[in-house]
């Protein structure tokens, strides 16, 4: 009878065990990382391009309408407003005010995290290349990951009239980007189970598939 | 349908008829064999059930753990993107560069899929008219690419007493040091050669002219280890000029091949393919389709795809094609002198049937040949010039320049060298060292050369014993160019940026003269100043648009004959061919051949070629002493039982015996190319666990080196010139033959009623097809009531394959092309052994018939995608299920391998990740496609129809809006099939390709009384043994 109860303990203790190692642990499936917002090496903020500028996404991240990958944007995207937007309006505006009151030109000031992309070119505060500074990639921390198996296709997505937001969540109020939902496979159904047929924004009729290997291949 | 279709009895006439292996024929395999495997797979359990308490708690512990650690957050992630992204690349879209094949001296035109800046899939290039899909080599040379073990950077060696010794230099000190040392040569007056295989390039061969024009005594050699050196011979006999003729199968009414293998490894395997299928259309009004007689002792592709197989003795080959060339002189009118020596029985009627016919069709026939001998090729010649093929069939106005080797120059090279009249060699291409038998003395000639400078992607035999070796690049990350047939030039650019400092030859020997030229520049500029002229002034503004378009097409083909004026023929004295060595009493005729995937070797290095079974023997892995069933069994050998092959020169190789029906009884063959330096690294190739064996023989290598026998005699490079004893020596090598299981046969005592009949190939001939197409395949089966109801509706496409036999050669670039697409992993040769090969398309092989006399069909077979799927109905966790299109999807992220649904298909084309596969080599995993996922151990895997290309182009239709996308999809198997045997489309659209063909009489499912309803459709094989003498004919099983 002992040995009963000593056992019946013992399995009740690993059960608890059980317990307590799933709900302590960091549980996630592969996707699952709502609210994951990692630091970048360069302080970019959505909020201000994709918010207060409305930037279209899509413009960086020209990606996400031709192709699977939305991509992050080269930096040379970057430059074709930054080799002129080289710090903030008020910074520059005062800058300028002052130069035309000192009667000089005003100087280029480039704020601190906009200089990581010119450090990154290899080029100095003109923009021209810097024969001391060697290129040098930027290495961002992913966010958005999906599992291997799934195959999710962006342009397919933007060619259907899905906002981005959908996805992502109001990433034009992030000043850090943040993973919004759990992006996994109920999450994807929850769209493709109630939208049998959805109209582009060109006036084409898309069927929406269920089939697992709209995805999984 | 008559009464006797639907009769048992007549039914099971069909049984007997397709069988696999000679065992299976004498019903070993289902017997004994069977039994035995099904034993050992019992005693197997029996010990694993032995699992103690102890050991579940453990296990149950460690899969908590492993839980515990495999859900949490996983690592942090790095995304690196382009600094200044190049404009035509966006990341995660594939497009398409336009090259050239380099597998071989074929120089087929092809495009390379690239993503990110990187190729991952080469296939065929629809612009250039003759070729047409891509072979089995040429899809695997993508591998070597992205190959670890290539050169980076140059090496120098220091000549010890016993051996080299190889220390790197950098590019730039061995361009100093080699400068210096030509130098000194040139003041000299030395005298320099290159040794290299076929160049195709013209911009090469200007660079090698100019380079060697600096010297006062040069030259350069070419020669091929799969020679047709006498075959150019030949043409400058009769016709004046060193060339290959442009063989044109597909105006051939009646092709006589007397030992070439032109759908397997002759000259230009693709482009023949390609053109024999187009003579060969059973549906075509009015009817097109040639005859094809073929005559051989050993079983080739090429004969086991021929109407009419004649099987000759060794040294047969030479009388039977005198006594051709009697009976034709005789019909032609020509007085012929040779003496005839007599033919047995068979090969004689053979001979005189197509006489017959060739003569009936004049200017319709092609005769060829695989002879070494000169003399004998003269005399294919001039039954071609009597039967009037020359500029029929034979093209010589723009001949082939895909073989240019010339065994009597190699000859005197080496007398040259064993005389120390040589002062600097540079070997490029080939590999002498290998190539070439012991006898002929290169190695020994190669050590009185002063200076031997290697190029070469690999260390191999030639490259150990030269001074400098200098890294070569691969094809596609480097320039060039390539006339295959005069006036059809093909570009080849780069694809991705060098991954080693390799160069090619022209940029290497420009830089020895002094001059840095880019390798683009050397190209272009050769291509300005002598093809742009040839050029019509009316079809480009500018040399610049010209190259551009050329560039963009990968090719360039000059319209029409362009003037090329044919060199007439030239009357020569009749010349005996010299008699062929025939084996005596007790002895074995050799004959050294090549297999498709090895050709002369220099792919040794690539696994996918060396997992790859061989279309007729389907045995990977090795090679193998063929003998037929019958000389087996006279010795006493069974599959597998290794002999001694030795020589009355006392050369020797121990071979395991592969018995081979329809080989002659005389005859042992044994394929070239194998026992190169270089594959020691396979040693571990496959998962590593315990039971794990090598894929290497004792010696450290793959197969044994049969160019040994090789002879090397009177400027001719001969492979059958041997004869040889057979000495058992009580060992065995079990072959990776991926034949003999997975069988559909079932005992009739276990059949199901109307089960016991499988044919799962179906052939007819050609009068019967058009006599009566109704009947002609066989019985159409009328589908059973079926159990499940018909809920698999398919709103909008049904996705479907159609095969057809007729077309399909075996030649199996559609496996290779299969791996490289959906990243199937190389499991070795034990793994082969053990039935657990990866591929998702495998080539079914069925012979039939008695003794020599064997008709082949060749099944590619592929998951069937049935609309009533076995292996559905019993996946406990809905892994694998139906989808809308008609498809049979596997999921891999549900299943949890039970491998029930394996068990359950009754085609037997699931594949089971056993292990992680291993994928360790950074490099290497470059070629994956990012499209398709890598499974993981313990998942089924199983054709998908190329799913990811379905869903690329619905995708690219959807940002396009439009539905055009869908109608092109081409599946890697059909995209690279030189025959386009392989059909694939929409079911559902009635004016679809595949509907159409699906709609012939021709067309039927495998095991149709399963009733799985597969989705791919097989179209029968059609033969033409149509002649009112042939006895095969009635002999066939759907005929009663």
């Amino acid at each position: 009878m002992d040995r009963m109860i000593a056992r019946i303990f013992v399995v009740c203790l690993l059960l608890i065990g059980v317990v307590v190692v799933a709900v302590t642990a960091d549980f996630h499936l592969p996707g699952n990382h709502a609210g994951y917002a990692p630091t970048q090496p360069i302080n970019f903020s959505h909020r201000l391009h994709a918010g207060e500028l409305s930037i279209d996404c899509t413009y960086c991240h020209y990606g996400a309408r031709k192709s699977r990958t939305a991509g992050i944007p080269p930096a040379n995207i970057c430059m074709n407003c930054h080799q002129d937007v080289t710090s903030s309006f008020d910074t520059m505006l005062s800058e300028k005010l002052k130069a035309i009151d000192e009667e000089r030109e005003a100087t280029r000031i480039i704020s601190p995290e906009i200089a990581k992309i010119y450090r990154a070119l290899g080029l100095n505060p003109e923009g021209l290349p810097d024969p001391e500074q060697d290129p040098e990639p930027i290495q961002w921390t992913r966010v958005h990951h999906l599992a291997d198996f799934v195959a999710f296709d962006h342009s397919v997505h933007v060619a259907g009239g899905i906002a981005c937001q959908s996805c992502h969540g109001p990433v034009q109020t992030m000043d850090r980007l943040r993973q919004d939902r759990d992006l996994n496979m109920g999450f994807c159904l929850d769209c493709h189970r109630n939208t049998p047929a959805i109209a582009s924004p060109d006036g084409h009729t898309t069927h929406v598939s269920t089939d697992c290997a709209a995805c999984h291949y | 349908m008559s009464d006797e279709k639907t009769n048992p009895e007549a039914k099971s006439s069909i049984k007997s008829v397709y069988w696999r292996s000679p065992e299976e024929k004498e019903g070993v395999l289902n017997q004994d064999d069977l039994n035995q495997d099904i034993q050992k797979a019992l005693n197997t359990q029996e010990q694993d059930s032995g699992a103690s308490r102890r050991s579940f708690l453990k296990l149950a512990g460690f899969s908590l753990a492993a839980t515990v650690a495999g859900c949490s957050r996983g690592p942090v992630m790095h995304a690196i993107p382009y600094l200044v992204s190049p404009e035509e690349i966006v990341p995660g879209l594939s497009y398409q560069i336009a090259t050239t094949c380099a597998g071989c001296t074929a120089g087929c035109a092809a495009l390379a899929t690239c993503r990110d800046g990187r190729p991952t899939k080469l296939e065929g290039n629809p612009r250039q008219s003759w070729s047409g899909g891509l072979c089995a080599v040429g899809q695997a040379s993508l591998l070597p690419l992205y190959d670890s073990h290539r050169f980076s950077e140059s090496m120098r060696s220091k000549k010890t007493e016993a051996r080299r010794e190889f220390s790197a230099i950098t590019w730039k000190k061995a361009d100093e040091e080699i400068r210096e040392q030509l130098a000194a040569i040139q003041g000299a007056g030395g005298n320099i050669r290159i040794l290299s295989g076929t160049i195709t390039s013209p911009s090469t061969l200007a660079a090698i002219d100019t380079f060697l024009s600096g010297f006062e005594k040069s030259g350069h050699v070419m020669f091929d280890p799969l020679s047709a050196s006498s075959i150019l011979e030949a043409h400058e006999r009769t016709h004046k000029t060193r060339v290959v003729p442009h063989f044109r199968f597909d105006r051939a009414k009646i092709i006589a091949s007397f030992d070439a293998d032109f759908l397997g490894t002759w000259i230009s395997p693709v482009e023949f393919s390609k053109a024999y299928a187009k003579g060969r259309n059973p549906d075509s009004s009015p009817t097109v389709f040639s005859k094809h007689y073929h005559f051989e002792s050993r079983m080739s592709l090429t004969g086991s795809r021929s109407d009419h197989r004649a099987v000759v003795a060794p040294g047969e080959l030479r009388d039977a094609i005198v006594f051709l060339w009697d009976v034709i002189s005789r019909k032609a009118g020509i007085e012929n002198t040779l003496p005839i020596t007599p033919v047995s029985n068979k090969v004689e009627e053979s001979i005189q049937s197509l006489s017959t016919e060739l003569w009936k069709h004049r200017g319709q026939g092609l005769v060829i040949s695989g002879s070494s001998d000169p003399t004998l090729q003269t005399l294919i010649n001039r039954m071609n010039h009597a039967l009037g093929n020359y500029g029929k069939t034979l093209d010589l106005a723009r001949p082939s320049l895909q073989k240019k080797g010339n065994d009597r120059e190699l000859t005197q090279l080496i007398t040259d060298m064993q005389e120390g009249s040589i002062d600097a060699l540079i070997v490029q291409g080939v590999n002498p060292a290998f190539d070439l038998p012991p006898e002929a003395g290169f190695v020994s000639a190669l050590k009185n050369v002063k200076l031997v400078i290697r190029l070469s992607p690999y260390q191999d035999e030639t490259s150990q014993l030269s001074d400098y070796v200098c890294a070569e690049s691969h094809s596609l990350e480097s320039w060039n160019d390539t006339e295959a047939i005069r006036g059809s030039y093909s570009l080849t650019q780069p694809t991705v940026p060098p991954l080693q400092s390799a160069r090619t030859l022209r940029e290497t020997l420009t830089r020895w003269q002094g001059r840095t030229t880019s390798d683009r520049d050397l190209v272009r500029e050769y291509w300005r100043r002598e093809i742009w002229p040839t050029v019509p002034m009316t079809s480009f503004p500018s040399f610049e648009s010209f190259f551009q378009k050329s560039l963009h097409d990968g090719c360039y083909e000059h319209e029409g004959s362009s003037g090329a004026k044919a060199p007439a023929w030239v009357d020569s004295d009749l010349v005996a061919p010299k008699e062929s060595v025939k084996p005596k009493a007790g002895e074995l005729g050799l004959i050294l051949y090549s297999k498709l995937a090895m050709l002369d070797g220099s792919h040794a290095h690539n696994p996918w070629l060396q997992e790859l079974p061989d279309p007729v023997t389907k045995v990977s892995w090795d090679n193998y002493a063929c003998l037929s069933p019958k000389t087996a069994k006279a010795k006493n050998l069974s599959q597998g039982d290794t002999v001694i092959i030795s020589s009355a020169g006392g050369t020797q190789i121990r071979l395991p015996v592969q018995l081979q029906p329809g080989q002659h009884e005389d005859v042992v063959a044994v394929a070239l190319g194998y026992g190169r330096s270089g594959t020691e690294r396979f040693h571990g190739i496959g998962p590593a666990w315990l039971e794990a064996k090598p894929s290497v023989g004792s010696d450290g290598r793959v197969g044994k080196n049969a160019s040994v026998f090789l002879t090397l005699l009177s400027g001719e490079l001969g492979n059958n010139g041997v004869s040889v004893t057979l000495k058992p020596d009580g060992g065995r090598s079990e072959l990776a033959c991926s034949q003999d299981y997975h069988s559909l046969t079932v005992p009739p005592h276990l059949a199901p009623k109307g089960g016991e009949v499988r044919d799962a190939v179906r052939s007819t001939t050609l009068s019967e097809w058009k006599n009566d197409p109704d009947h002609a395949i066989g019985e159409h089966h009328d589908h059973d009531k079926s159990l499940w109801k018909d809920d698999h509706l398919h709103p909008g496409a049904r996705w479907g394959l159609a095969v057809d036999l007729t077309a399909c050669t075996g030649c199996s670039a559609c496996v290779v092309s299969c791996q490289a697409e959906n990243n199937i992993p190389v499991v070795g040769k034990d793994e082969m052994r053990r039935h657990r090969e990866m591929h998702w398309m495998r080539i079914d092989r069925y012979y039939q018939g008695e003794g020599t006399d064997i008709e082949t069909v060749h099944q590619p077979m592929m998951c069937q995608h049935c609309a009533n799927a076995p292996c559905e109905t019993v996946c406990p966790v809905l892994a694998t299920v139906h989808s809308k299109e008609g498809l049979n999807q596997q999921v891999y992220n549900r299943c949890v391998g039970t491998r029930y649904c394996a068990n359950n298909c009754p085609y037997k084309v699931r594949r089971f990740n056993w292990f992680d596969y291993p994928r360790e080599d950074r490099l290497q995993n470059m070629s994956l496609n990012p499209d398709v996922t890598i499974r993981s151990r313990g998942v089924m895997e199983k054709c998908s129809l190329c799913v990811q290309r379905i869903q690329g182009a619905k995708a690219e239709d959807r940002r396009n809006g439009n539905e055009n996308g869908v109608e092109t999809i081409e599946v890697a198997c059909q995209q690279s099939c030189p025959t386009s045997a392989i059909i694939f489309g929409d079911l559902n659209d009635p004016e679809s390709k595949i509907s159409r063909s699906v709609a012939t009489k021709r067309s039927y499912t495998v095991l149709p009384e399963l009733n799985t309803k597969p989705g791919v459709f097989y179209l029968a094989k059609v033969s033409n043994q149509d002649q009112h003498n042939d006895p095969t004919t009635s002999a066939h099983p759907t005929s009663g």
